[in-house]
C-alpha cells in the first residue's frame, strides 16, 4: 500500500520534469561548447583510427583483400619454392668431384696417338714440325707401341684372374704411392 | 719419346679463367707455360690455343724445378665488356685453333628473390656424320672421358688403381671403336657427297650408311695392312664393287683424306676455368682446388656433338627480400585488424 503512492509521486515528478522544457538563454553558446568538447575528446582517438582507416581500409573491400591475401601466399610460395630449389642444387653440387692435381689436362698419350694417326694418314709428314725420323724407325716405334699395349692388356687380364696376385699388386701400389709421399 | 718431346715443345700449356662479373663484363686471364728456350718460338700467337693478342696485359717469369728445368710463364689478362667481345676476339683468332668455331654466352635473369646468370663457353662439332660418344660409353665411362687428365692420373694411381686402369682400358677400347665408326660414318657420307648426282642408287648415302658394320668388319680383318689394301683399292673393290671403285677411285679417297684431317685433327687442348658471381648452383664442369670450375677442352668432346662448357649461379636481391616481408608483414596485420573488429 505505501509502494503505490511513492511510485505514483516518482512518475508525477518525471512527467513534470519531461513536459518543462529548459529555459535556454544562448542556444549558439552551448552549440559551440559541445562541438568544442566533442572534438577536444575525439583529438587523439581520432588520428590513430584515421590511419587504421586510411591503411586497412581495403580489408573491408572484398575483391581487393582477396587480391592482396593471394598475392602475399604466392610470395611466400616462390619463396620457399626458390630456396628449396636452390638447396637442392647446392646439395648435388657439394657432391661434385674435385681435382686436386692441378689443371693440366693434356693427355701425352693421347697426343701421341693422333699424331700418330696424323702421320699415318698425311703422307708421312708432319706438319708444322721439323722432325728426323725414318719411317723404318716410325714403323718400329708403331710396332713396339702395338707389342706394349698387347702386353700391358695380357698382363691385366692375369690380374683379374688372379685375386691374390691383385690384392698383392694393389698393397704395393698402395706402398708406392706412400713412400712417394714421404719423399 | 721424340714424339712426346715434339708434342711438348711446341704445345704450351694454356689454362683460361673467365672472371665473370653481374652486369655481363669478364675478365679473361691467360696462363700459358712452355718450355721452349728459343724466345722467339716461346709464345707465339699461332701457336696458342686461345685468342690472344697485343691488347692484353702482359707478366712474364719463369720457374725452375728441383731438376733445374726451367718453366718460362706468361701471365695475361684483359678485360671484356661483354661477351660479344669474346666472340670477336674467337672470331678474329690467328692461333692454333682458329678453325673451330667457339663462342661464349652470357644471361641474367631476375626472379625477384634472386638474379640468376649463366655463363658458357661453346665449341661447334666438327663431324657431319659421327655418333655421339653416348652411344658407346654407360655413365661412369662418361664421368671419366670427360674428366680431366690430372684426375684420371689421381685415380689410376690411387688406392683403387685396378678398378680405374680397368675402367681406362674399357673407356679406351670403347672410343677407339667409337672412331673408327665416325670414321667409317664421315668417310661414306662424304664420299656419297661427292658421288651424288654421278653414281647409281647403290653408293648413295643411305645404301652406304646401311653397309657401314660391313665396312667395319672389312677394315678389322685387314688392321695391319690397312693403307696398303686402301692404296691398292682392294678395300674399295670389296665394298662397292670393282667398277665402282674404279670410277670413284679419287672420291673415295677424296673423302679419306678428308675424315682423317677432320678425325685426327690438329686441336690443341686446353683448360677453361669460370669463376662466377655469387652462390653457384649449377655446372657440368669439376672443381680444382681453388674451388675454381675446370673443363678440359680436348677434340674428342666436340667430334660429334657440341661442347659446351656452363656455370650458373645466383646472387640474393636483398631489397626484393625486405620488400616482400614489409608487404606481408602489411597484409598479415590487415587480416588481423578485420578479425578483431569482426570479433
Amino acid at each position: 500500500m505505501t509502494m503505490k503512492p511513492e511510485s505514483e509521486k516518482y512518475n508525477k515528478v518525471l512527467n513534470i520534469l519531461r513536459n518543462s522544457n529548459p529555459i535556454l538563454k544562448s542556444t549558439k553558446d552551448i552549440e559551440k561548447e559541445v562541438i568544442k568538447r566533442i572534438s577536444m575528446s575525439k583529438q587523439p582517438g581520432c588520428n590513430l583510427t584515421d590511419v587504421i582507416d586510411f591503411l586497412f581500409g581495403w580489408v573491408y573491400i572484398g575483391w581487393v583483400r582477396r587480391s592482396l591475401v593471394t598475392a602475399s601466399v604466392f610470395l611466400v610460395l616462390v619463396f620457399v619454392w626458390q630456396q628449396g630449389v636452390m638447396l637442392k642444387q647446392i646439395n648435388f653440387l657439394s657432391r661434385q668431384i674435385i681435382v686436386t692435381g692441378g689443371e693440366t689436362v693434356n693427355s701425352p698419350a693421347r697426343q701421341v696417338e693422333k699424331l700418330l694417326m696424323r702421320y699415318k694418314s698425311s703422307g708421312r709428314s708432319f706438319p708444322s714440325q721439323s722432325i728426323t725420323i725414318s719411317e723404318k724407325q716410325m714403323k718400329e716405334l708403331l710396332d713396339s707401341v702395338n707389342d706394349l699395349k698387347i702386353k700391358y692388356k695380357d698382363l691385366m687380364n692375369l690380374i683379374e684372374e688372379d685375386p691374390e696376385l691383385k690384392k698383392y699388386i694393389e698393397n704395393k701400389l698402395i706402398e708406392n704411392n706412400r713412400s712417394k709421399i714421404k719423399l | 719419346m721424340i714424339l712426346m718431346m715434339v708434342v711438348s715443345c711446341n704445345e704450351p700449356e694454356t689454362v683460361v679463367t673467365n672472371f665473370v662479373h653481374p652486369d655481363g663484363s669478364v675478365t679473361r686471364k691467360i696462363e700459358i707455360k712452355s718450355i721452349e728456350s728459343d724466345i722467339n718460338k716461346r709464345f707465339k700467337t699461332s701457336d696458342l690455343q686461345v685468342p690472344f693478342d697485343s691488347t692484353w696485359r702482359l707478366k712474364d717469369s719463369c720457374e725452375i724445378n728441383k731438376k733445374g728445368d726451367t718453366t718460362w710463364v706468361r701471365r695475361a689478362e684483359k678485360e671484356f665488356n661483354n661477351i660479344d667481345e669474346i666472340n670477336l676476339a674467337y672470331k678474329s683468332d690467328s692461333g692454333s685453333n682458329k678453325a673451330y668455331s667457339r663462342h661464349a654466352g652470357f644471361k641474367k635473369r631476375f626472379k625477384w628473390f634472386n638474379s640468376e646468370y649463366r655463363f658458357s663457353e661453346r665449341i661447334e662439332k666438327i663431324l657431319a656424320f659421327g655418333y655421339p660418344v653416348k652411344d658407346f660409353l654407360n655413365n661412369e665411362e662418361l664421368l671419366y672421358f670427360y674428366s680431366p687428365e690430372s684426375l684420371k692420373q689421381e685415380k689410376e694411381n690411387g688406392p683403387d688403381s685396378l678398378k680405374y686402369k680397368a675402367l681406362s682400358d674399357s673407356v679406351k677400347n670403347k672410343t677407339d671403336k667409337w672412331t673408327i665408326k665416325n670414321f667409317i660414318s664421315e668417310w661414306t657420307g662424304e664420299f656419297s657427297k661427292l658421288t651424288q648426282g654421278k653414281a647409281g642408287q647403290d653408293i648413295s648415302r643411305e645404301s652406304l650408311k646401311a653397309r657401314e658394320a660391313e665396312l667395319e668388319q672389312i677394315i678389322a680383318e685387314n688392321d695391319k695392312k690397312f693403307d696398303s689394301l686402301w692404296a691398292n683399292g682392294v678395300i674399295l673393290k670389296k665394298f662397292i664393287g670393282e667398277t665402282n671403285a674404279l670410277r670413284y677411285k679419287s672420291e673415295a679417297d677424296s673423302a679419306m683424306k678428308l675424315a682423317e684431317s677432320i678425325i685426327f685433327n690438329d686441336f690443341k687442348d686446353y683448360s677453361l676455368r669460370i669463376v662466377m658471381p655469387g652462390k653457384l648452383i649449377g655446372t657440368n664442369g669439376f672443381s680444382d682446388s681453388s674451388q675454381i670450375l675446370l673443363w678440359p677442352v680436348n677434340s674428342d668432346y666436340f667430334l660429334t656433338e657440341p661442347y659446351e662448357m656452363w656455370a650458373e649461379s645466383k646472387i640474393p636481391n636483398r631489397w626484393a627480400w625486405i620488400v616482400s616481408g614489409l608487404f606481408l608483414v602489411f597484409v598479415v596485420t590487415g587480416v588481423i585488424i578485420r578479425v578483431i573488429k569482426k570479433g
